[in-house]
């Protein structure tokens, strides 16, 4: 009975998965739902509407975390944000808001290009020197 | 070329403290920070829904966020690393964070915490000697382009003077001189005035854009007019055999008017697709299209200068010896001068991995860059004959 007793002292200050999961579920997600449907499903893929909002789901889930003595990030935060990107970002471009080359087929045709008249202008002036010569 | 200086010069602010020992993700206050965190957490979500499940067989750790790295489904029992992250100033992120999925399918758990941690140690422990060895090298790099403008000067100063000396090939050797002087004070300018001042990388004046589209046009004149060199050469001895006049009018567009092209390009593209502040970061293959014509240039300038070495041991052996010793003499410093100049981008995608031997690349890099003025100057005027 006492090592009853102590184990579930020991599980009651430990982090409660269900009880994390419920409450981020009941109180972030319908923060994160009201503000979405406020910016309107239109424009859910434009990051720089988004960023506030989606800044705030994840502070308050760090913030249930602390409470619930839990440590942040772990599997259910992860389930939970692919949940939530499953319904809310799903059409919208994977590569977020940083930096990147455009598509190869931009890049190339940028860097070929150049490269191609470098070559021209070459010859062009090795031709052109060479028929100045011609004259004599 | 600023590669490892931009690389591992962070910037200049305080480091940022971390809770305790275990080195643990938290919720931080700084907002550029916070903004780059939660930027790679979306796109690791982004990343996790739409990457396929795994499919092959056996125990693994299931994809996760960790705080700061993105972590793809693993095999059990297998070490996974990848790049630090560059979110706070003393992480390198050319050093390796890793993260261990035991035997069981579930990952590493540390000791003391009992919370399933990365290792991220190594991306702040070499940070403080790593920096002290880029500052000398900064400075390295200033003290060479400053050696390199007074030789390139002094010997402008002894072409312009000396009028015995005129001829065609000293007047695109003042050119070529010119084309680094300028090509320095720009790289110096850079490095006094952008490198060490993130408020200003911060601001992201239209300024700062501008001096490095200049810096990138002088680049290219630099190495076009090794080009117009080479073409210089190559017509008077393969061609036109000895005959001295040409007209000079196509070196000058070729050396001076040619490079807007790419550094056009270049500003344009970069504006359009990789508009990051002043245009600092050398993570794009947009750099190419500057690099890209450059490297064209060194090629023909190389097979050039073989076909002259080629005409002249070959046909003019016996007759005209005189005039051929002296010309081989001035074939013998462009060449020297072309592998010289090229070399660094060939060999810099292969940098040591071992700590010592990459330090050693990088001071020799450095020199080799950066003191090409003062290379240039020596060979060419300094040691030159008729001088």
């Amino acid at each position: 009975p006492a090592c009853l007793a102590a184990q579930h002292l020991i599980a009651a200050t430990a982090c409660q998965e269900a009880d994390y999961g419920w409450m981020i579920r009941h109180f972030c997600l319908r923060q994160f739902q009201l503000s979405m449907e406020g910016i309107g499903q239109r424009l859910w893929c434009d990051w720089d509407e988004t960023v506030g909002t989606y800044g705030e789901l994840t502070n308050c889930t760090v913030l249930i975390a602390e409470r619930l003595d839990c440590y942040w990030p772990n599997r259910l935060v992860d389930e939970f944000f692919v949940a939530v990107h499953k319904q809310y970002f799903r059409n919208c471009s994977p590569s977020g808001r940083a930096l990147h080359d455009p598509p190869n087929g931009v890049l190339c045709p940028f860097i070929v290009l150049p490269v191609l008249v470098t070559l021209l202008m070459t010859a062009l002036v090795v031709w052109r020197s060479k028929r100045s010569e011609g004259i004599v | 070329l600023f590669l490892s200086i931009q690389r591992i010069v962070p910037s200049l602010s305080s480091t940022v403290n971390y809770t305790g020992p275990t080195l643990e993700p938290v919720v931080t206050e700084n907002s550029v920070i916070r903004q780059k965190i939660i930027d790679s957490q979306f796109k690791c979500y982004e990343r996790m829904n739409r990457a396929p499940p795994y499919n092959k067989k056996g125990l693994f750790c299931n994809r996760t966020w960790d705080g700061w790295l993105c972590w793809d489904d693993t095999p059990a029992g297998r070490l996974t690393a990848q790049n630090c992250p560059d979110y706070f100033p003393d992480f390198d992120p050319t050093e390796r964070a890793s993260k261990y999925c035991d035997e069981t399918g579930n990952w590493f758990r540390h000791p003391e915490s009992n919370r399933t941690w990365s290792n991220y140690t190594l991306c702040n422990s070499f940070t403080s000697e790593k920096l002290k060895m880029a500052f000398i090298l900064y400075y390295m790099a200033i003290v060479g382009h400053a050696l390199s403008i007074t030789s390139l000067l002094i010997s402008l100063a002894i072409f312009f003077y000396f009028k015995s000396l005129s001829c065609q090939r000293i007047t695109l050797h003042k050119n070529l001189f010119f084309s680094y002087v300028l090509n320095s004070m720009f790289t110096i300018a850079h490095l006094i005035a952008v490198v060490p001042n993130p408020g200003l990388v911060k601001r992201d004046p239209v300024s700062c854009k501008v001096l490095q589209f200049f810096h990138q046009y002088m680049l290219g004149c630099n190495y076009f007019w090794m080009l117009c060199e080479g073409i210089y050469l190559h017509t008077l001895i393969v061609v036109a055999v000895f005959a001295e006049e040409q007209r000079l009018h196509w070196y000058y567009l070729l050396g001076w008017g040619f490079p807007l092209v790419p550094a056009s390009i270049h500003a344009v593209a970069r504006a359009r697709y990789f508009n990051d502040n002043c245009w600092m970061s050398v993570d794009t293959h947009l750099l190419y299209i500057v690099h890209g014509p450059v490297m064209a240039a060194l090629l023909v300038n190389f097979f050039f200068l073989l076909n002259i070495v080629r005409v002249l041991v070959t046909k003019l052996r016996d007759t005209h010896r005189a005039e051929s010793n002296m010309y081989m003499k001035a074939v013998r410093a462009t060449l020297i001068l072309v592998p010289l100049l090229g070399i660094q981008f060939v060999i810099i995608p292969w940098r040591p991995e071992n700590r010592l031997a990459g330090e050693i690349y990088d001071y020799i890099m450095h020199i080799l860059m950066h003191y090409q003025g003062l290379l240039v100057a020596t060979i060419f005027c300094f040691f030159n004959g008729e001088v």
